[in-house]
């Protein structure tokens, strides 16, 4: 990292510390929002930043997660510390399944991934016995694992910034692993990686099922931090947002997608306060976003100052 | 000597038109064998059938004594082959670097690796930054490909196929669209390469062809119309009429 970057991060910590000291719950409660969706946004982009496969299903995994959690923990009253690991193989599970999509490329990876989706979305919405139905499951209490419980929204905060950064440091080494150059090795040219030996199906597949785990981790917090679930979680609108947030703060990178998943929330909240059609005038930034922005908000500073960007 | 590649009639149909009609050749091990034949030939559609690209309608084709006709193109790769492209395909939107470290990795495990920093191994590093070396493009190793003039992109393609040290190389026209300065700096490269590593390679320019060849092999309409030494080629009125029609 340069100094500056460094500087720019250290100040950005201080911040996120000191946010509680002068935000409001309700403030609190949208800065996790921003952080969960920002890492269900870093997810997606692992496959469409990294990758180059447009995924629109990772809502499922983020609810089969959710759903997993908060099932077992309100129904079956299992405690947080097998709950929440539950929600994540859960949703890893499904990922292992629905990664057979990447024997597709192009607009029919786009169509099975949206296909996939629907049938989580359908199963969340009309299997009302296991599900709840249009209610899914509420009352989910906060985390608690043995002694150390959550008590507060302000509490929980910090708790997601914590994953947040975790995860990040974690991504970061991944996306420098040979691993990850090999990913965008495929996205750049798939037919030259495989004459130099790469089994190019096996590595989209070996992502996508990281990726899905990624979201599912991102479900499990949303859960805890949303104190229900319901089908909204798995609809095809989520799935779609996630992949927009990472495109509108810019793909490949690490802070984009966090980025991307606070401009988006952050305008909803603020739009649908006073426009009823507030989801016409998310339509409209993310068409501008696609046809003039491209490269995201990061790409577009990077270009401003006349650099390549980086991770 | 051992036999390197070796093709038994092979057939490649795109719908009605047979592009590769019956080939077959055996070319042993450390041999230098250049294809030749006018545009349409089958030239390329052979290329792409042996090294895996497509899959022939029929016929076999081994490389090393191995039955590889079943088999894909990253595990033919695994073998010991190793190719360029006719248009150039190097990897766009990476460094002159990661492009050679990705083809370094193709065929060694650690490219599974999801934890160590690609930058953390030493000895890939040193093994890309040789084939920048060997093929000119040191000076330019963090440099992204889409800054690299056309002939730059083809010295890197051959860097490419070179770097995990293949034991059969496939040279599809490595020269195309060079200047004459490029093309004789490219034809000495391929020229210094070990004696011991087989080669075969397509190409359109008789005097690279017929000055790097051991053997040369005709193709006309998907066929074998020769095969011999280079002079004999040279000699053959057939060749003769098939590349300048009737005089």
């Amino acid at each position: 990292m340069t100094p500056g970057r460094l500087a720019a991060a250290a100040v950005v910590l201080v911040a996120a510390v000191l946010l509680p000291q002068v935000a409001g719950p309700f403030w609190m409660g949208l800065v996790t929002q921003m952080i969960v969706f920002g890492l269900l946004a870093l997810s997606v982009d692992l496959l469409l930043g990294h990758a180059g496969l447009f995924s629109i299903c990772h809502g499922s995994f983020f609810a089969v997660a959710a759903y997993t959690t908060a099932i077992l923990q309100v129904r079956h009253a299992v405690p947080t510390a097998l709950a929440a690991p539950a929600g994540l193989v859960a949703g890893t599970l499904l990922g292992l399944v629905f990664g057979l999509a990447v024997r597709t490329r192009g607009v029919y990876f786009i169509l099975i991934t949206i296909a996939f989706g629907y049938v989580v979305w359908g199963m969340a919405h009309r299997w009302s016995s296991f599900t709840g139905g249009d209610n899914g499951v509420t009352n989910v209490p906060f985390p608690a694992v043995g002694g150390l419980r959550i008590t507060s929204d302000t509490e929980y905060y910090y708790l997601a910034l914590v994953v947040a950064g975790l995860v990040a440091l974690g991504y970061r080494r991944l996306i420098r692993s040979p691993f990850g150059l090999a990913l965008r090795g495929i996205k750049g040219s798939e037919s030259r990686m495989r004459t130099l030996g790469y089994d190019s199906n096996r590595h989209l597949y070996a992502a996508f099922v990281l990726s899905a785990a990624l979201a599912s981790l991102a479900g499990v917090l949303y859960v805890y931090a949303n104190r229900f679930v319901n089908p909204v979680a798995a609809s095809f609108p989520v799935s779609v947002e996630a992949a927009l947030m990472a495109i509108v703060g810019g793909t490949g990178t690490i802070v984009g997608p966090f980025i991307g998943s606070a401009i988006i929330l952050g305008l909803r909240n603020w739009v649908s306060s006073f426009f009823e059609l507030y989801a016409a005038v998310m339509g409209g930034v993310f068409i501008v976003a696609v046809l003039w922005v491209p490269e995201g908000l990061v790409g577009l500073a990077a270009r401003l100052r006349g650099r390549a960007p980086h991770a | 000597m051992s036999t390197a590649v070796e093709v038994t009639g092979l057939v490649k149909e795109f719908g009605g038109l047979r592009a590769v009609d019956g080939v077959s050749l055996s070319v042993p091990a450390g041999e230098r064998r250049v294809l030749i034949g006018p545009n349409g030939a089958g030239k390329t559609t052979l290329f792409h059938c042996v090294t895996g690209t497509l899959a022939p309608t029929a016929g076999r084709v081994t490389l090393f004594g191995r039955d590889v006709t079943a088999l894909p193109e990253h595990r033919r790769t695994a073998l010991g082959m190793g190719r360029t492209f006719q248009i150039s395909n190097v990897i766009a939107g990476l460094t002159c670097a990661e492009n050679v470290v990705l083809a370094a990795l193709g065929t060694d495990r650690r490219k599974w690796l999801l934890h160590r920093p690609v930058a953390a191994l030493d000895d890939v590093r040193r093994a890309a930054h040789a084939s920048l070396e060997l093929v000119g493009l040191g000076p330019r190793a963090a440099d992204a490909v889409r800054a690299l003039s056309y002939g730059e992109r083809r010295q890197l393609e051959l860097a490419l196929a070179l770097t995990a040290r293949p034991r059969v190389l496939f040279l599809d026209e490595p020269c195309a669209g060079l200047s004459p300065s490029e093309r004789a700096r490219i034809s000495r490269m391929i020229d210094d390469l070990p004696r011991d590593l087989t080669l075969l390679m397509i190409e359109h320019d008789m005097d690279v062809a017929l000055g790097l060849a051991d053997r040369v092999t005709v193709l006309h309409r998907g066929r074998v119309i020769l095969e011999g030494a280079p002079g004999e080629v040279q000699a053959n009125p057939e060749v003769r009429e098939v590349y300048f029609g009737h005089v």
